[in-house]
């Protein structure tokens, strides 16, 4: 082979050089957090002299940052859950299911949702949830103000590639079911639901990632300090805290290193299923 | 054999939560969006209508221009600055033969990254007096090339911009490598033959072949460039005097601040028809270029 004997040490030395460009502010951060604020200004590029964490307590205790992690972690969960068993079950329903003109209808229906951008709705979608009553409670400022929007701008995208996947299933495994007697219901949950495992993974981790990092609904919805969640904790503790670094450093490390921690283990599932969403123009 | 999946309770079972759903907050919204932009309403009082005026007002609006040519700004930075960095790492990346997984997850990282938290990351980066990028400058350069970079409003696009590309590259190497890998060993094979070798058989073939994801890639970027807010409104919140005022920053600030519900309807319709009027004709230029293997 020709290719193998050409030089490669430059490309590695360029793609070193791109890669630490790109990640030394995470470490400089990191090394920040752990300094006073007048040695960031003056040590900048020392290692710290010491690991003391009063940073991160301080950050801890007055950004509130155990509670906003808390908050996400509940909004994101239970908002892929929900959009994980609505999209399934429609799909199922619209792939699965012999009834082809109102099948394509909805199909066609529901894909209009990834033409229009969520972001040019934020007025009326306001005035919406203000408006909304759920069981009598005002749905404003609320968890499921977010866990319900976020549920509903999910499901296009969701649906198209659960969709996509069900299409593809062969008929036999559905046929073997209904000689052992499955209902449509049976079907779903023994049949088509287990093979569609991968499918529904992928898209549990593009939603999961969009939901946990979602701002502007967060903050448009949620007024109570005890509700936020953490990317509109962050932005609050920034404004309030904007020349102190040593705190916001240490804060902006806590919000980050749970994602890189899952990021290390499943960065195969969370590129596949990220880039699944390009899709969405 | 066909009875099972022809149950009508469990179809109306099975659909009614997505349509319930989609039907409440999504195009429930659309729709009172368009009406709200024919009225004058702060929310609290009665409608007024008042037919086209507040797209008239848009039309002589100077901010919302500023704001429009912004929008510009970063498409144009993205296409021009992002996409060829883009095809340039990913084409490295792929000729590489060890490490090639590493430089993928490093170059990813900033992605997973959530944009406030990025926003925030770089506002203290900018910082003048202890922030790292200043600090680097008067390491290897003059004192006073050191910048306000955030509150210089002939700089603060341009640092906004950084800070995006920075987040958003990884991404867009990341498809870009896919679609490089993709293409079947066989032409590859069959081109070095032919005494196609190294960057000439990128220039003929690799680049050539992966149209398709390139297009994804325009079309990615027009859309998340005309609609761009996260970071914008945490680092400078359209500052300082507008210089980084994008459509969706105008809106939200005449919507909630001003209380213009009309107007700032009228400007979401307005971002909402330049995206699509966009991306139709990115779609058109495109449609005929199908790539066969």
């Amino acid at each position: 082979m020709e290719r193998s004997r050409s030089p490669q040490w430059w490309m590695h030395l360029f793609l070193m050089g791109y890669v630490v460009v790109l990640l030394f502010p995470l470490l400089w951060l990191f090394m920040s957090s752990f300094k006073t604020n007048r040695e960031i200004t003056v040590n900048t590029w020392a290692l710290p002299t010491s690991f003391n964490f009063d940073n991160y307590i301080a950050a801890w205790e007055t950004a509130n940052i155990g509670k906003y992690a808390w908050n996400s972690t509940f909004v994101t969960v239970v908002a892929c859950v929900l959009t994980l068993l609505f999209a399934a079950m429609t799909s199922f329903a619209i792939a699965r299911m012999k009834y082809k003109k109102t099948n394509k209808a909805i199909y066609q229906f529901i894909l209009l949702g990834l033409i229009v951008p969520p972001g040019a709705l934020f007025i009326p979608l306001y005035r919406l949830v203000q408006g909304i009553k759920l069981f009598g409670q005002p749905l404003y400022d609320t968890h499921w103000s977010l866990i319900l929007v976020y549920c509903t701008y999910a499901l296009p995208i969701t649906v198209f590639i659960i969709y996509a996947f069900m299409l593809s299933i062969p008929n036999e495994l559905e046929e073997a079911g209904i000689v052992d007697g499955l209902g449509a219901t049976g079907l779903f949950f023994k049949v088509i639901i287990p093979i569609s495992l991968p499918a529904l993974v992928t898209v549990f981790i593009l939603n999961f990632i969009s939901n946990w990092n979602e701002y502007i609904l967060s903050q448009l919805f949620i007024t109570s300090e005890s509700l936020k969640t953490l990317p509109t904790g962050m932005a609050t503790f920034n404004d309030g805290y904007r020349t102190n670094f040593a705190s916001l450093s240490a804060a902006v490390i806590i919000s980050i290193i749970p994602v890189l921690a899952v990021y290390v283990f499943l960065q195969r599932q969370i590129i596949e299923g990220m880039t699944a969403g390009s899709v969405k123009g | 054999m066909n009875r099972a999946l022809k149950n009508p309770i469990t179809y109306v079972a099975f659909i009614i939560p997505t349509l319930a759903l989609y039907a409440l907050f999504f195009v429930y919204p659309v729709i009172v969006s368009f009406f709200y932009g024919f009225f004058q309403w702060d929310g609290i009082t009665e409608k007024v209508f008042i037919g086209f005026d507040n797209f008239v007002r848009l039309w002589q609006d100077e901010v919302f221009r500023k704001a429009l040519l912004n929008n510009f700004y970063f498409m144009a930075f993205s296409l021009i600055v992002n996409i060829p960095l883009v095809f340039l790492i990913s084409i490295i990346i792929s000729k590489v033969r060890r490490m090639r997984d590493f430089y993928k997850s490093a170059v990813f990282v900033p992605v997973v990254i959530s944009t406030a938290t990025v926003a925030i990351l770089f506002g203290v980066l900018y910082n003048y007096d202890s922030g790292m990028i200043n600090q680097f400058i008067r390491l290897v350069a003059p004192e006073d090339w050191a910048r306000e970079w955030l509150s210089d409003p002939k700089l603060a696009m341009l640092s906004i911009l950084i800070a995006n590309a920075w987040q958003n590259i990884g991404f867009f190497i990341v498809l870009c490598l896919a679609a490089i890998l993709n293409i079947p060993k066989e032409i590859v094979e069959a081109s070095k033959l032919d005494g196609v070798n190294g960057w000439q058989e990128t220039w003929s073939i690799t680049l050539p072949l992966v149209r398709p994801i390139m297009f994804v890639m325009l079309l990615l970027t027009v859309s998340g460039t005309m609609k761009v807010l996260d970071i914008v409104q945490i680092m400078t919140n359209g500052g300082p005097f507008q210089s980084t005022e994008v459509m969706s920053t105008y809106m939200l600030k005449v919507g909630f601040r001003s209380l213009e519900l009309g107007y700032g309807s009228a400007i979401g319709v307005a971002m909402f028809i330049i995206i699509l009027v966009l991306t139709g004709i990115l779609q058109r230029i495109t449609k005929s270029e199908e790539v066969q293997y």
